[in-house]
């Protein structure tokens, strides 16, 4: 935590000396300069953390009276509505009052915005680490920089142009061609039963949320498989394994972990994922979808969705209700990540071993 | 059986009788432009030790991994002459290579086990390749972790991790793992050079107890070793055979005065 930028301080005046003295470690041989620099840079250091509290708390506190006037009813309730907000007649609960007829009930939005990333995370991870192992043990080794671009490329493409790609060309296609066949599957799935719509809504979502969230689970991947020895390799090829035994022998135990977490850094960014999913989703209101085809809404979505009809609300209910729904989504992202974390640990203290050692 | 006539021709090579498990017909070996192997021809005995040995870079282990065609993928690798195996060319067009390689067992410099469970680093190999049953796996498992001497140490363990254990005990297991897939020919890799004295020696008799039943090839940078544990030599610089003779010939009186040169910088 100290900048000594100028060479002898005043400290140092007896002489050369390498160990730090207790006045130098208390700043004492710092000109004023340095000490500028150095808080600054103290500064600096702290906005992150400082953000984040200070972002969680004021996102806590806007949502206190909703959680307030709705209680339990934000987690359980099916309907989502800020009320009549055109008469003055209002409706106290709990001691807050809000519009007429309001209520907040978020349990369609918590499940779509767990839902979606779900089935986008179980489309998105064996494409991912089918693809890297694909490309790393397949392409050319001349040509791998340049498929690397494309990943890093389709990771930074703005999520809009997925969304107005999905609702175009992606779900339309979905429903002509994938969905009717999918529906074979509903005698075991029941959820895949029923019309198809016309490829706004859940599954359409998820597979975009999915292709989205693949170069983020590649270019990770990618990074893993590539430090892996390339003797433990050999020891299968040599004993005459097929590159797809050796993959699955050698390679994939080796980064098992690391896909896991590659895994959750996608997750993170599927329930957070905004405006794709709300070009994408159909946005349902106030109800769960009828099959995996039809419209739903996530928490991301319904508050960029609803932003503006609740500035309108004179009471300010609406807008702590979107407060409340955006702290919930901020719990979910946050156990989801320390839910990954502890299964990585365990993972590592299982059969599995250390990345590396011992090769 | 041991032919004393070094420098073979072409002719000898081809000429080929159940003497010789692998014949080596002018082996040119490159990457890219550049040359490895610049000619290699030799012919190496059934049910003996070639120990192949020579300066760092003249070309021993790009030679050994031509012999289980481990070079194959990497890029601008380009083969000229003919590697026999049991008389039939090894990069034919027809050649099954899982099978080749299943036939051509290879030990390696470091130990390489799989991230898999003791058991399954041995018995995945022999499994993959339809050998063992199921019910096998339990029964050879052991016999071959007792034939190079792990099994009072890991039978306890046998489905858990081998990297707890020490280098010396991952190599042999690595070693059985090689043995699970019953090869005729086992390339050694400097397969001591990590390795302490103690498992060093166990390797040793173990290369010494597998040569009656396959044929052994290793490359070593230790000619004490090679001394001690090879039938013949094979001594290579920059790429080409200098001489081949059976071990006592080649220490006692080389024929070519570089291989004198070479055992004299470590004859004491």
């Amino acid at each position: 935590m100290r900048f000594n930028l100028t060479a002898g301080g005043a400290g140092d005046s007896a002489g050369p000396t390498f160990l730090p003295s207790a006045r130098r470690l208390a700043g004492a041989d710092l000109t004023g300069r340095d000490r500028a620099v150095r808080w600054v840079l103290l500064g600096a250091g702290l906005v992150p953390t400082l953000m984040l509290l200070f972002l969680t708390a004021e996102m806590v506190r806007e949502a206190i009276p909703a959680f307030v006037y709705s209680g339990w009813g934000l987690f359980t309730g099916h309907v989502f509505t800020f009320g009549n907000l055109y008469v003055t007649k209002l409706t106290v609960h709990n001691g807050v009052s809000a519009p007429h007829g309001a209520a907040y009930g978020a349990l369609p939005f918590i499940f779509g915005t767990l839902v979606s990333s779900l089935i986008a995370l179980i489309v998105a991870v064996p494409v991912a680490v089918g693809a890297v192992l694909a490309l790393t043990e397949r392409v050319p080794a001349r040509l791998q920089p340049g498929v690397s671009v494309f990943l890093e490329l389709l990771a930074g493409m703005p999520s809009v142009v997925y969304g107005f790609w999905g609702i175009l060309v992606f779900g339309p296609i979905l429903a002509q061609h994938l969905f009717p066949v999918l529906t074979h599957l509903g005698g075991v799935l029941p959820f895949f039963k029923g019309s198809v719509g016309y490829g706004e809504g859940l599954l359409t979502a998820s597979l975009v949320l999915a292709i989205m969230i693949i170069p983020i689970i590649a270019a990770t991947t990618r990074e893993l498989v590539r430090t892996v020895p390339i003797l433990a390799k050999e020891g299968a090829l040599a004993l005459g394994m097929t590159q797809y035994e050796t993959a699955k022998v050698v390679t994939l135990p080796y980064v098992r972990r690391g896909i896991l977490a590659a895994a959750i850094l996608g997750w993170a960014r599927a329930l957070g994922e905004t405006m794709a999913v709300l070009m994408i989703s159909g946005d349902l209101l106030n109800g769960f979808p009828a099959n995996i085809y039809s419209p739903f809404s996530t928490i991301a979505a319904t508050i960029v969705a609803m932003l503006d009809s609740a500035l309108t609300d004179a009471t300010g209910m609406a807008i702590h209700a979107l407060a409340a729904i955006g702290v919930i989504l901020l719990v979910i992202t946050l156990v989801t990540n320390l839910l990954g974390r502890l299964i990585i640990r365990r993972v590592s203290h299982g059969v599995v071993l250390p990345v590396g050692r011992g090769v | 059986m041991l032919s004393s006539g070094r420098h073979l021709g072409v002719a000898d090579v081809v000429g080929s009788n159940l003497d010789w498990t692998v014949q080596l017909d002018e082996v040119r070996v490159g990457f890219g432009p550049k040359q490895i192997l610049k000619g290699i021809s030799a012919n190496l005995p059934k049910g003996k030790v070639t120990a192949i040995i020579g300066p760092t870079g003249c070309g021993k282990t790009t030679l050994l991994r031509s012999i289980n065609r481990l070079h194959d993928r990497r890029p601008g690798f380009n083969l000229k002459g003919r590697i026999l195996l049991d008389g039939e060319s090894i990069y034919a067009g027809s050649t099954d290579v899982r099978e080749l390689r299943r036939r051509v067992g290879m030990l390696f410099q470091r130990p390489n086990p799989f991230p898999q469970s003791i058991r399954e680093n041995i018995s995945l190999g022999a499994r993959i390749h339809g050998l063992w049953s199921r019910a096998d796996v339990s029964t050879k498992t052991e016999y071959l972790l007792r034939e190079v001497g792990l099994w009072d140490a890991v039978h306890d363990r046998l489905s858990s991790t081998p990297f707890s254990l020490s280098g010396g005990q991952q190599q042999l297991l690595c070693m059985a793992r090689v043995l699970a897939v019953e090869p005729n020919v086992l390339l050694l890799d400097e397969p001591t050079s990590s390795l302490d004295p103690h498992s060093t020696t166990r390797i040793e008799e173990l290369i010494a107890g597998l040569k009656e039943k396959m044929t052994v090839i290793f490359v070593t940078h230790n000619l004490q070793q090679a001394a001690r544990c090879a039938d013949e030599i094979l001594f290579l610089e920059q790429g080409e055979v200098v001489e081949q003779a059976p071990v006592k010939q080649f220490f006692d009186d080389p024929a070519d005065p570089r291989s004198r040169a070479y055992i004299s910088g470590w004859a004491v």
